[in-house]
């Protein structure tokens, strides 16, 4: 919100108080500005125009003025026609800068000298237009302007939601007064009320249906106004706030609600059908031509403001067109109401139109304040546009505000801050802000705070009053600490415990990605992994409308980015959740969220490269489930979406499956522009982690092994897996290890069968083995593979 | 016969002479092998001799294998000290030529800020609490005192799956479950993860991004030590000479409330460029725990108090590394990653 510095000294002496100071003391009280303009009018000086005559020789059209400067005359050409005789300008003489940064310098255009600038309203960074030479309405040539116009400053404040009534001037000038310890000069509720006759609640006719919807709706009559450019000071004062002047009516209105916070709204009485305010929400079918030209469609669940035929503006949003104040209106109902928060955003939200009222009324309004913002629009109103004000106005308020009162115990200011805060501080603040305290016997006050901050509502809400202006910076830091007879044991952390697995695939040259859980639905359909996926039902965009299933499609997407940037290798992984919906009639639960391992390697460009991949990302997966603590998982061919139907392996630990490991699916790699072949896998972490134990000691072998290979030569299909059972088996428990290393095929294989090699290592932990005993059980070995597997053997 | 005294004359010079190892080598077997040795071979007919003589003989062979294993000790020290002295020329290298790539890959940076802000928080006692990034409308809003059309909400535009399934907007859900698990105090606890708000992507925020936050539920907590606490945690992880304030704000689930700023490291506060003339930079929200919260918990507010405070972690690592596009953190570009 932009705060006028200006306008906060109609409500706080702000003297020796500068713009940055003021700011200062608002951000530390928690309205916190975020950015201050400042705009020095000291050097611009007040001229009147004597003379105009239009430039006889330039192309584009000049004017040369004669301009009294009170102590001399100057020439000063302009291009803009409208500082005609007599008008009182803003004048920067050659050597000024003025606001907006430009120089002025001594200049002659085609023969004519010119000594100075008229000033527009955009040059001073008085607003944004800049169409004219700004026109003053009061000054004495010669004196500065800052005699008219005050030296300017507007901050850009950030309002926290719970303060509403600080989204006027009077509301931030109060805070203001309070962290300065200066009074407030006005009054909250402004004295004034109307006078005419008859009776404003004989001119209109005022009913609300749901008053949940409209806690209040005040309609102030108003005749005999005369609708025209309201003042300099208000038109100066809107455009620094960002608003545009429209007409002296309509200008008040807004004026009132960026002091007060009230928003308000003027009809054009004589234009509301049958006398009749009528505050219902909107039919269907009816469509309402707003303010700001466009017409809107209305749905029932809208809240509108009706005379007896047809809605006239969207409550709390926008007025409406034809009911508006124009130049022609003499007759105006001021309409000062109380919406539904909720209900004014939702409206909002669906014409996805943000107005400085519906900016207000969606954080909840108090009622009381619609009269406080009524009865000072009403004195603007009479004073500037001469209107006469009816007594009595429609007043509707079903069910008053009821006031709150908060016992507090002072005590718990200084328990809850960590400082000591003396009573009679505590409770001068409370008072400075508004707050009536009342000191009871036993030593607790009862509060009651003032009828717009409806925020204020526990005990701990005024130790933050207290706390907030008596200033945090004066609260010491301390660490906690008490006597605890109670207590849980410090366990390391899940993501400690997986740091084991990043430490393994850091060193096998894998780096760590953090990528975006919500991923494209469309892509986990193309790879039929999207049967289980939640899909957002609000997504910013569609490749962002859906949570993962796996996390193996961004990793992909990761190696297609890096490979597109240069990179030849890429190397990576990722531990996050996937997210699996539940089926069936349970789909409104909460998903599953496994915490997974995905990881994808380059597997180079032929059939062996991907072969030899396969393997290294086994070791991989193997090194991670060993550094975690668990026992060895096993591999069984399986088939999975995304990966290759001959290179993917089912991992399991024990008998529950942890995921898959292969070559990815051609088919995939093309869908993401991927060249070459891709290797990975992707892991379920806690089985793991639960399987996790202690590692522990083995004693170190005090005699030595004795070791042999063995190229075993079988039929294509016969595992090497298949085949080390065998062995394992037949064994006996003198084969300590068994481990088969190479794979071959060509001479002295026949055709269709490979052999594959396995190192054997014997050992006893009793004795020292003889090369026969050895011999016995190689022996034994072999029998069992050519019974189980008909395998033969090269030598 | 032939005279130990010459056969160790004969030795010596012929080590003297020697100019490799192998050479000496080959002169030890010589003359000291145990078989066919020179120094052997004087005692070969010494069985014949008669006793007197025997003992000399004796002792002369002795001194003789003495005298040679003592200059072949001799020239090899010598060899071996002639060599080493000219390695520096010898076996010299270019030891400006670089080393091989370690082939090694990269902790993601924020796995390794996330971890530092653990262990610090760690050392204070806290532990660490996981909970579902997809969570119910109560946990995520109402548990923290922001029932539907609550104005506060706009500040958590949030992803929604059904009316009552939507992602996390923080991790403050964490904190309600673990006082609903832990139930009675003292709980000291920090629950980083990822969170999801509905703001599109742009170099300062983005739709998913990670948080830690905190939480101290205990009794006659105070402001001054959710300061402490902060301080402390900054301190430790940018530095001695950093400075933390709070400043008043608004959270429907504390009270009071703050946001927290951490002094700027390159002008300690003055105002610079880094910092926008601030002198600070934001850094978090934190405050003391509504006593609805609480109670929302399963913990009675008449008993205990708490504190509880949040900041992301791409925040905190673009603080510390001078990151200046957040959006780097989950692009996955290697050579972003692997600066860290």
């Amino acid at each position: 919100m932009k705060i006028s510095y200006e306008w906060l000294g109609d409500f706080v002496d702000l003297n020796g108080v500068t713009p940055k100071e003021a700011a200062d003391v608002l951000t530390r009280l928690g309205v916190e500005v975020e950015s201050l303009t400042a705009v020095d009018l000291s050097e611009i000086i007040v001229g009147r125009v004597i003379e105009q005559v239009k430039h006889p020789k330039s192309r584009t059209p000049l004017w040369i003025h004669q301009v009294d400067l009170g102590d001399r005359t100057e020439q000063i050409i302009a291009g803009a026609p409208n500082a005609v005789p007599g008008s009182l300008v803003p004048v920067a003489l050659p050597g000024t800068t003025v606001p907006n940064g430009k120089l002025v310098k001594d200049l002659n255009i085609a023969g004519f000298s010119a000594k100075g600038m008229l000033c527009s309203a955009e040059e001073l960074m008085l607003g944004e237009d800049h169409s004219g030479i700004l026109i003053l309405d009061a000054g004495k040539p010669g004196d500065p302007l800052t005699t008219v116009i005050p030296n300017q400053a507007v901050m850009d404040a950030e309002v926290t939601s719970n303060r509403p009534d600080c989204m006027g001037h009077m509301g931030v000038a109060r805070e203001l007064a309070a962290g300065l310890d200066r009074p407030m000069k006005v009054d909250f509720m402004p004295a004034f009320t109307g006078k005419a006759d008859p009776p404003g609640r004989d001119l209109i006719d005022v009913s609300i249906d749901d008053p949940d919807l409209c806690s209040r709706y005040i309609g102030g009559a108003i005749t005999g106004v005369k609708a025209g450019p309201s003042p300099k000071w208000i038109q100066r004062r809107l455009r620094a706030c960002g608003v545009r002047p429209i007409n002296n009516i309509v200008d008040i209105t807004n004026y009132v609600l960026l002091e007060y916070a009230q928003p308000l709204h003027a009809f054009d009485l004589a234009k509301l059908s049958g006398g009749q305010v009528h505050v219902r929400r909107a039919r269907a079918g009816e469509k309402l031509l707003c303010l700001d030209g466009i017409e809107r469609e209305l749905t029932p669940d809208m809240l509108v403001i009706a005379d007896a035929d047809k809605p006239v503006a969207i409550a709390g949003v926008i007025g409406g067109e034809e009911t508006a104040v124009t130049e022609a209106t003499t007759e105006v109902l001021l309409e000062s109401a109380t919406f539904n928060g909720p209900s004014v955003r939702q409206t909002a939200r669906a014409f996805g139109l943000r107005t400085e009222a519906s900016a207000r009324f969606e954080k909840g309004l108090p009622a009381e304040l619609a009269l406080a913002g009524a009865r000072r629009a009403a004195a603007l109103i009479a004073e500037l546009a001469g209107g006469a004000v009816h007594r009595e106005w429609a007043d509707v308020y079903p069910q008053p505000q009821e006031p709150v009162r908060i016992r507090l115990k002072p005590w718990l200011v200084d328990e809850v801050l960590g400082v000591h805060v003396p009573l009679d501080d505590s409770e001068a603040i409370l008072v400075r802000l508004g707050f009536h305290v009342r000191v009871l016997g036993d030593g607790e006050w009862d509060v009651l705070p003032p009828v717009f901050r409806l925020d204020v509502t526990i005990p701990e809400d005024l130790v933050e009053e207290v706390g907030r202006v008596y200033g945090y910076d004066r609260v010491p830091p301390t660490l906690p600490g008490r006597r605890h007879d109670k207590w849980t044991p410090a366990v390391p952390s899940q993501g400690r415990r997986l740091d084991a697995a990043r430490q393994v695939l850091t060193g096998a040259g894998f780096t760590e990605t953090w990528n975006p859980a919500l991923v494209s639905g469309r892509l986990l359909e193309q790879l039929r992994v999207g049967a289980r996926a939640l899909r957002v039902s609000n997504a910013l965009s569609d490749d962002m409308d859906t949570l993962r299933t796996s996390l193996l499609p961004s990793l992909v997407n990761v190696v297609a980015l890096n490979r597109d940037r240069g990179r030849t290798e890429v190397k990576v992984y990722e531990i996050a959740a996937a997210f699996l919906a539940h089926v069936g009639d349970k789909t409104t639960q909460q998903p599953e969220e496994p915490l997974r391992l995905g990881v994808v390697a380059d597997a180079g460009t032929t059939a062996e490269s991907g072969r030899k991949a396969f393997y290294a990302m086994k070791s991989v997966l193997d090194g991670c489930v060993r550094e975690l603590g668990a026992p060895p998982g096993t591999y069984q061919r399986a088939a999975a979406e995304m990966f290759h139907p001959g290179r993917c392996a089912a991992v399991f630990l024990d008998a529950r499956q942890l995921g898959y490991l292969g070559e990815l699916h051609p088919s995939v790699l093309t869908g993401a522009n991927v060249e070459g072949r891709l290797v990975a896998m992707e892991i379920d972490l806690e089985p793991v982690l639960d399987a996790a134990g202690v590692k522990r000691a083995q004693t170190l072998p005090r005699f030595p092994a004795i070791e042999r290979d063995l190229a075993v030569v079988v039929e294509e299909h016969v595992a090497a897996g298949a085949l080390l059972a065998t062995i394992k088996e037949a064994g006996s428990d003198i084969l300590d290890s068994a481990l088969p290393f190479d794979e071959y095929r060509g001479a002295q294989v026949p055709e269709g069968h490979k052999s594959v090699a396995f190192a054997l290592t014997f050992r006893s932990p009793e004795r020292t083995l003889t090369d026969a005993e050895v011999d016995e059980v190689m022996a034994e070995i072999k029998l069992a593979l050519q019974k189980k597997h008909s395998a033969g053997f090269r030598t | 016969m032939i005279n130990p005294q010459e056969l160790t004359q004969a030795a010596l010079a012929a080590i003297a002479q020697a100019h490799t190892e192998d050479e000496l080598a080959a002169i030890e077997v010589d003359y000291l092998g145990r078989k066919n040795g020179r120094v052997s071979n004087l005692l070969s007919g010494i069985g014949k001799l008669p006793s007197a003589e025997r003992a000399v003989l004796g002792q002369a062979a002795n001194e003789a294998k003495r005298a040679i294993e003592a200059a072949l000790a001799g020239r090899r020290r010598e060899l071996t000290d002639a060599r080493l002295a000219d390695l520096a020329e010898t076996e010299a290298i270019d030891i400006t030529f670089p080393g091989p790539a370690l082939g090694r890959g990269r902790i993601h940076v924020l796995t390794q800020v996330q971890r530092q802000i653990e262990s610090v928080l760690e050392s204070l006692g806290y532990k660490v609490e996981l909970g579902p990034e997809v969570e119910t409308e109560w946990y995520n809003f109402e548990a923290l005192n922001i029932p539907p059309g609550h104005p506060a909400r706009e500040s958590w535009d949030s992803f929604y799956f059904t009316p009552d399934l939507l992602l996390r907007a923080h991790t403050s859900p964490v904190q309600i479950r673990a006082m609903q698990r832990i139930k009675e105090p003292p709980i000291y606890i920090i629950t980083p993860g990822r969170c999801y708000r509905r703001d599109p992507p742009e170099a300062t925020r983005l739709p998913y991004f990670s948080q830690v936050e905190g939480l101290a539920v205990d009794k006659a907590l105070t402001v001054g030590d959710m300061k402490g606490t902060l301080l402390y945690m900054i301190q430790s992880l940018y530095g001695e000479d950093r400075r933390v304030r709070v400043r008043p704000s608004y959270f429907p689930f504390t009270e009071p409330s703050f946001e927290f700023d951490v002094s700027c490291g390159i002008c300690a506060g003055a105002g610079c460029k880094s910092c926008r003339y601030k002198g600070w930079l934001e850094v978090g929200g934190c405050g003391m725990v509504h006593p609805q919260v609480l109670r929302n918990g399963g913990i009675d507010p008449e008993k205990w108090n708490g504190y509880a405070w949040g900041f992301g972690i791409e925040r905190m690592a673009m603080l510390k590394h001078d990151v200046e596009d957040i959006r780097l953190f989950y692009e996955s570009d290697l050579r972003f990653l692997e600066q860290f």
